[in-house]
């Protein structure tokens, strides 16, 4: 017995003896892509025999990690960081007495796929995949690859999404079947200003400096008050990040189309500078061959944006973003009338964000906006025929603060208030809107798998009764795979300056627009010309006040993560608009030609569903698909048609019949399918990757073609079509990529009805990094 | 023997209820005149003046009862010039060229097929008066629409025109088409306009307001 203790005990020494021998050291450096050392990363040391862990490290705050006294061997070690791919080195060398360096170790950053936030949905930075209400990013990697140019490009790709051309020829969205002037547009949290008619032109917004953009569907007056009636689109553009970096971006496509950018970024310490700036020109394109006008006259236009951020401490920051439009279009209406049109925009944003301790947070927040167009026509002499002009500027301060008693609960609440003028052709004043408003915003998570949203806010105005505006969510966790949400919403859109102050007589037809407010005192003065032959609606109709369009909205979905790779997305919804704003015939001309004036009467809703797959299995590939059915129907009309007041004729010269309750089709310019389907393909071995992007839309009808007030299935349709865009990306030398692409590939055109899809778009694109 | 009694006593039976019956309707009355469902084609309705201008130009009358147009000053029931429509009753509107009304013609438009407008809404004949006609003029006012973009004038689907004659007779009118041959895509380059083709419906029996 005493024998065999010996020789254990010979035998361990001797290990040790031999062990402390026969000894090596391992050095390494770990760095990040800017080469900056990352400080604290978990580094695990294995052999390479069995993979068996010999021990575990933590770097110190120079990324510099030291194991001494290892025996020789061959190694391996893992280095893990939060926010990084894990980073494995094999065949390490301990050779005796020595110290193997390993001089750096470069981790790459994980790509943000898996936990994009949004901050558009509660005015704080939320988990999409968290949240109780339909809402969707368009990251910036999905614009780079599609090579769109403009906002209106990308937005078309987004199911349930449309861009409606404007008979003033800019482009407004149409979500959830709610016209563009129903949904809200915002640059990195502030609204755009400058709609004419109503719609936002978004072809106006270059997305080369665009971070991601995030679509909020459903009303959202209870966060942003008017205008978000429909919903919210915030476009976040870049902001300026760590160290000097820039890119330099030229695409040049069929019609003699420019798009040019650069994009220069700093930043260190304290202090961040991003500037960016864009010119984009076209010769425009021509549908109608016979004619002497073209669909798009030629125009360029530019955009410059200049953010400077500025940390004083690690609790106070400042950011300042100034941002500039110009675009000058040739304007023509007729040979003889040959002009330009001007728009100059210009927007200032300051904010100074505070926070006090860990459950405190302020903001204030100071933005100005001025929106100019101005369009001129002269006579073939020289002479000047008209002059319009239409300037509109807004100016907001706000404050705004979040508290967090816990994980569980947070508040945000805000203070703020609008002030809005306009000068505009062919107005009885200067309009001015004051507008002061308050909001507060709970949400809390009672449970794990729980979250509710609850808020509300308060506008008053010195022109239109105040609105409250309250709005519901609830989001249920059913397991870790599925997920129910609900909301409801309040949402409002104020009468605009034109519903109220419009005095417009078309000089060649003869018809006069009157605002609201106009007609009180235009009607006496037209009736004393001896122009009015019959009033039709007597003004004391007139004396109270034209009531902001509301809706309430409903959104009912569910999440559904088949796994990874496979992920559902359904969302049901119904909008009910009451008080939308129409014009009617209020007096008859002795011109024979009629006064209109506006007066809130229909009720409309849209309701339908909405669908969205993604599927990527495995990191080359994307496919998604998503599809929208949509109802968007006149109240008032549908019972017209159940009533059995409808009639219709095959065509012109035949004679009428009666029609049905299903013989309304619904409101103009609604499709009732829309679908899409990317597919995303990378071949990174090539530096490549490559897109095939399709989107459709089904018939829809512009106008009542047999004169019997309604759209219904006897009048002309525009035909359902499909559009296809292919684009493929080759990066050279990591900083170059070199991108070709055919928009519209099966070249669709429909000149009678369709303005602005100009056909087959073949184009290149340069990029450079540095 | 007895079957034949038994069909002599049937053939009775039915030829004197047959009788009866017969005997009951036709008291004291003539038999009611079929009801004449009729089309014109191209009725020329030329005016001058108009955009701005005075209108002026003579009226084509037509009377219902022989389904003709006509020069008469007296007989006519309803007289087309442009998109106007007039009726023989009432008062003149004080156009120039305007014909005297001379009957007590009147006319109402209502919401129907053909084929529904079954009866006269005698309450709703109106006549012409000096502040308008009893079919109302300008788009959307009455039978038509303009598209002034096409400069198309079109007929309003379901719009039915109620008549009473100058002599108490009814008639419903269901207006085509405002362009000659009635083409079924009129173009206004193309189309001659001021051409009516209509369909119609005469009631001839004296105050019988059914169709």
């Amino acid at each position: 017995m005493k024998k065999v203790i010996l020789i254990v005990a010979l035998t361990l020494i001797n290990i040790c003896l031999f062990a402390q021998e026969r000894t090596g050291n391992i050095k390494a450096a770990i760095l990040d892509s800017t080469n900056s050392s990352l400080g604290f990363s978990s580094v695990v040391l294995m052999s390479s025999i069995d993979d068996s862990i010999v021990k575990g490290k933590i770097t110190d705050e120079n990324g510099i990690i030291i194991f001494e006294n290892i025996p020789i061997g061959n190694y391996s070690l893992s280095i893990s960081y939060i926010g990084y791919e894990k980073e494995n080195i094999d065949n390490v060398i301990v050779k005796v007495g020595e110290t193997t360096t390993l001089d750096k170790i470069v981790m790459t950053e994980k790509p943000q796929t898996l936990d994009e936030v949004i901050v558009t949905a509660t005015r704080t930075v939320r988990q999409l995949s968290s949240l109780p209400l339909p809402a969707q990013i368009v990251p910036k990697k999905d614009i780079l690859r599609s090579n769109s140019i403009r906002l209106s490009d990308i937005l078309n790709e987004q199911t349930g999404l449309i861009t409606v051309p404007d008979f003033g020829g800019g482009e407004g969205i149409q979500l959830q079947g709610l016209d563009s002037q129903y949904t809200l547009i915002l640059v990195d949290g502030v609204p755009l200003v400058g709609r004419s008619a109503g719609t936002l032109d978004i072809s106006r917004i270059t997305v080369g400096n665009i971070k991601q953009i995030e679509i909020v569907k459903g009303a959202s007056s209870s966060l942003y008050g008017s205008e978000a009636l429909g919903g919210v689109i915030n476009i976040i553009t870049e902001t300026p990040k760590n160290g000097f970096k820039g890119n330099l971006n030229y695409r040049l496509g069929t019609f003699n189309t420019n798009d040019i950018s650069t994009d220069i970024n700093y930043k260190k310490n304290k202090i961040g500078i991003n500037t960016f700036l864009n010119k984009y020109s076209s010769n425009g394109y021509d549908l109608t061959e016979n004619d002497n006008l073209n669909t798009v006259e030629p125009f360029s236009n530019y955009t410059m944006n200049t953010k400077v951020t500025y940390d004083f401490s690690e609790y106070t920051a400042l950011f300042i973003s100034g941002r500039y439009y110009a675009q000058i279009q040739d304007y023509f209406t007729s040979e003889d009338l040959k002009g330009e049109s001007a728009i100059n925009e210009w927007n200032t944003h300051l904010k100074l964000s505070h926070k006090y301790n860990e459950k405190w947070n302020s903001y204030f927040e100071f933005y100005a906006t001025r929106y100019k167009a101005d369009e001129f026509l002269d006579n073939n002499d020289g002479t000047r025929f008209s002059d319009d002009f239409f300037n509109q500027f807004l100016i907001r301060p706000e404050i705004r603060t979040t508290f967090n008693p816990n994980k569980k609960n947070s508040f945000i609440g805000g203070i703020g208030f609008n002030h809005e003028t306009l000068d505009r052709t062919d107005f009885t004043t200067k309009p001015e809107f004051n507008s002061p408003y308050a909001y507060l915003q709970y949400d809390a998570n009672p449970t794990e798998n729980l979250n509710i949203i609850v808020g509300g806010r308060f506008d008053g105005h010195n022109k239109y009764k105040s609105q409250f505006s309250p709005k519901g969510a609830i989001r249920y966790n059913l397991s870790k795979k599925m997920a129910l949400k609900g909301s409801v919403g309040y949402g409002f859109k104020a009468p605009d300056f034109r519903q109220l102050y419009f005095d417009f007589t078309n000089a060649t037809v003869g018809y006069t627009i009157l605002g609201y407010n106009a007609v009180a005192t235009a009607i006496p003065q037209l009736e004393a010309q001896g122009q009015i032959a019959n009033l039709m609606v007597p003004i004391s109709d007139f004396k109270g006040e034209l009531n902001p369009e509301t809706s309430v909205s409903i959104n009912i979905g569910a999440d559904y993560k088949l796994s990874a790779a496979l992920k559902f997305n359904i969302n049901v919804f119904r909008n009910n608009i009451n008080g939308l704003i129409d014009t009617r015939i209020i007096a008859n001309k002795t011109n024979g030609q009629n006064i209109f004036s506006y007066y809130n009467v229909n009720e409309v809703y849209t309701q339908g569903l909405e669908f969205n797959t993604v599927w990527k299995p495995n990191s080359q590939f994307k496919i998604s698909g998503g599809y929208q059915l949509l109802f968007a129907k006149d109240k008032e009309a549908e019972s017209a048609f159940k009533n059995e007041e409808v009639f219709a004729r095959e065509n012109p010269s035949t004679p009428s019949f009666q029609l049905v309750k299903d013989d309304y089709f619904g409101l103009y310019n609604r499709s009732r399918h829309m679908a899409n389907i990317k597919v995303f393909y990378d071949i990174p071995k090539w530096d490549l990757d490559t897109n095939i992007r399709a989107t459709y839309r089904s018939k829809y009808g512009l106008l009542d073609s047999n004169g019997n007030g309604y759209l219904d299935t006897y009048d002309n349709f525009v035909d359902g079509y499909a559009i296809v865009d292919f684009a493929i990306n080759k990066t050279l030398y990591k900083n170059y990529q070199m991108s070709f692409g055919i928009d519209n590939l099966l070249d669709f055109t429909d000149s009678q009805n369709i303005s602005n899809i100009p056909g087959r778009i073949i184009y290149g694109k340069l990029n450079i990094q540095f | 023997m007895k079957t034949m009694k038994t069909i002599q006593l049937v053939t009775l039976v039915t030829l004197f209820i047959g009788l009866a019956s017969c005997s009951n309707d036709d008291d004291n009355t003539t038999p009611l005149l079929e009801v004449e469902s009729q089309n014109v084609s191209n009725l020329y309705a030329p005016q001058e003046g108009g955009q701005g201008q005075p209108i002026s130009g003579q009226f084509t009358k037509f009377d219902f009862e022989t389904g003709q147009t006509t020069t008469s000053e007296t007989d006519w029931d309803i007289a087309f010039r442009g998109t106007s429509i007039i009726v023989n009753g009432g008062v003149s509107l004080g156009t120039t060229d305007e014909p005297e009304r001379t009957g007590n013609a009147a006319a109402y438009i209502t919401n129907g097929t053909m084929a529904s407008i079954t009866e006269v809404n005698t309450a709703s004949l109106v006549q012409d008066a000096a502040t308008g006609y009893a079919i109302p003029s300008g788009s959307g006012n009455g039978w038509y629409l303009y598209d002034s973009q096409a400069f198309l004038i079109t007929p309003i689907a379901g719009k039915i025109l109620v008549f009473k004659t100058r002599n108490g007779n009814y008639a419903k009118v269901e207006i085509l088409s405002y362009y000659k041959d009635a083409p079924s895509n009129p173009d206004t380059t193309v189309d001659e306009s001021r051409y009516f083709t209509f369909n119609y419906v005469y009631q001839p029996n004296e105050s019988v307001t059914a169709f």
